[in-house]
């Protein structure tokens, strides 16, 4: 079961407390939003899941095994696409296949099945600087996918993306999402954006940082692409914004 | 009815006149960029010729004698006659550079390798390399003769002495100037430190490696022609040994035709790296 369960996490960061007490779970098939101020530790507590960081204290759980300061269960994607301009598309997503030990060929072939769903059909002879930033997104996201297929952590994956552009990709991920059914963990300091594809947001508080507010999202990743009038809209609004001190 | 009709004439031919520019504007437009290429070789050119009719012109007015100072007709008619010796001595310093260079490149990859790699090795023989380069060439190539001889190698180490200080402190900048972003991520993806090497950090590193390489190729026969220089009444010959006995028998115009050798040999692997580099880099030229 693609279950992510962070347990009591703490770290010191160059000698200031910078997570202090972190409990968050992402149940399998959810899609859980992170949500706190600049310089809070987001990225510091993918780092953790991911296996790069050791916490001070804590536990990671991963399919129940405990899985702290090991990485090679979940990779996790970033703002920048972090694609290597030397190779094109197809060879870019096809990384962690290959450092998994398949041979080029075959994981070339497992790769470009993906690309039409990532919409990406057509481009892998691309490389990255010939790209639009959504579709260099998309590729960093194929990439992480193909390392993991049942979760994926995103690190404000849309942030350096126009508005419309940011839209689109919404909806975009919304229809990936139903198609594979992943866990995901999803890092945003956009309100909007957190409540439009989370099911579940935790808002996190200044350092030393932990969860203020833990909220469940009934009206989220709607079938259309327009502006969300559940009532209720206003008021969890309301609440992260009061969680998150403006 | 009718207006409307005209209106929508009028606005149909002002749109086709905003977006596709017409033929005569189009005209304009390819000859202003004619131009502008026409202009980047004439202009550098027209300078150059300027000066080069002042000094003809100085050199007669003043009829400087041709052992102080030839005009540079006499020295082309110099490089023209002379064009079989130069470039038989062209090729030897052309070799002497192509072996210092691969040298000095085989030798900065596995330093910048092992200094990337290894911190302690950094800290250990970064002074080194610092050092590498404050050496004067000019003092220590006469000590390579004593040790190695009349032979083409102290020549050859004279072009690694001067290649190599280039290429290894560009090779590790552009190392250490990796996103560590990108390691991060090749970390969290179980990479081994072999494949981040090769996938993540050459790549990146390339394109600071080459404007490295680009230095050391302009200054590689400027080394083998201090080596040459040196070691020249019994050495192998090479443009440098040429440029020393004509000067010792004062025909300055052969000085001058080999200084254009050396200029000519230059410019040509500065020419060829950069040709390389077009060709490893491919990736560069698409964004
Ligand atoms: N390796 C590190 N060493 C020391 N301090 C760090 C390190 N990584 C991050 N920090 C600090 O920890 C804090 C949290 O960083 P980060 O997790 O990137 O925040 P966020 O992603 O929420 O913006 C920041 O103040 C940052 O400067
Ligand atoms: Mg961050």
């Amino acid at each position: 079961m693609p279950e992510i369960v962070v347990e009591g996490v703490k770290k010191t960061l160059g000698g200031l407390l910078t997570l202090g007490d972190i409990n968050i779970k992402a149940k399998d098939g959810a899609f859980a939003g992170i949500l706190g101020p600049s310089g809070c530790g987001k990225s510091t507590l993918f780092n953790i899941i991911s296996g790069l960081m050791q916490p001070d204290a804590g536990h990671v759980f991963i399919d129940g095994r405990d899985v702290t300061g090991r990485t090679g269960r979940v990779s996790y994607m970033r703002q920048k696409d972090l694609l290597l301009p030397s190779l094109n598309v197809l060879d870019n997503v096809s990384i962690p296949l290959v450092l998994k030990g398949w041979p080029k060929k075959k994981a070339r072939a497992e790769a470009e099945k993906h690309l039409g769903r990532f919409g990406l059909a057509g481009f892998q002879g691309y490389y990255p600087g010939q790209l639009s930033g959504g579709m260099r997104q998309r590729a960093a996201m194929l990439r992480t996918y193909l390392f993991s297929s049942d979760i994926l952590l995103l690190d404000e994956p849309f942030a350096s993306l126009d508005a419309i552009t940011k839209r689109q990709m919404h909806a975009w991920l919304i229809d990936v999402f139903y198609q594979i059914r992943p866990t995901v963990m999803f890092i945003t300091h956009d309100v909007d954006e957190a409540l439009y594809l989370c099911d579940k947001v935790y808002v996190l508080s200044e350092c030393p940082t932990v969860v203020n507010l833990e909220i469940d999202v009934p009206f989220c990743r709607p079938q259309h692409g327009r502006t969300i009038v559940d009532p209720e809209y206003s008021a969890i609004r309301d609440a992260i914004m009061e969680a998150l001190a403006i | 009815m009718t207006r409307g009709d005209g209106s929508f004439v009028s606005s149909c031919v002002k749109q086709d006149d905003t977006k596709e520019p017409s033929p005569c504007v189009l005209v304009v437009l390819l000859m202003k960029d004619k131009i502008n290429n026409i202009a980047n070789v004439v202009v550098p050119l027209a300078f150059v010729s300027f000066l080069l009719v002042i000094w003809e012109y100085t050199v007669r007015w003043r009829s400087i004698p041709d052992w102080i100072l030839p005009g540079p007709l006499q020295i082309a008619r110099t490089f023209a006659e002379n064009a079989p010796m130069l470039t038989k001595h062209a090729q030897t310093t052309l070799t002497e550079c192509l072996a210092g260079f691969a040298i000095a490149i085989a030798f900065s990859f596995v330093i910048a390798f092992l200094m990337d790699e290894l911190p302690l090795v950094k800290k250990a023989i970064y002074p080194l390399v610092i050092a590498s380069q404050t050496i004067p060439i000019v003092s220590v190539a006469p000590l390579f003769i004593i040790w190695f001889g009349y032979g083409i190698l102290p020549k050859i180490i004279v072009v690694v002495l001067v290649c190599f200080f280039p290429i290894a402190i560009s090779l590790l900048g552009g190392l250490a100037a990796v996103d560590k972003d990108y390691l991060e991520l090749f970390r969290s993806m179980q990479a081994t430190r072999l494949n981040i090497f090769r996938m993540v950090k050459l790549p990146l590193a390339l394109p600071s490696f080459f404007s490295g390489l680009k230095i050391s190729a302009a200054y590689s026969v400027m080394g083998a022609v201090i080596g040459e220089w040196l070691g020249a009444k019994q050495g192998l010959g090479g443009l440098g040994a040429y440029m020393t006995l004509a000067q010792r028998s004062f025909q300055v115009d052969r000085v001058f035709a080999a200084i254009l050798a050396v200029t000519v040999c230059s410019a040509a692997l500065f020419a060829l790296v950069c040709l390389i580099e077009k060709i490893t880099i491919p990736w560069n030229r698409l964004s």
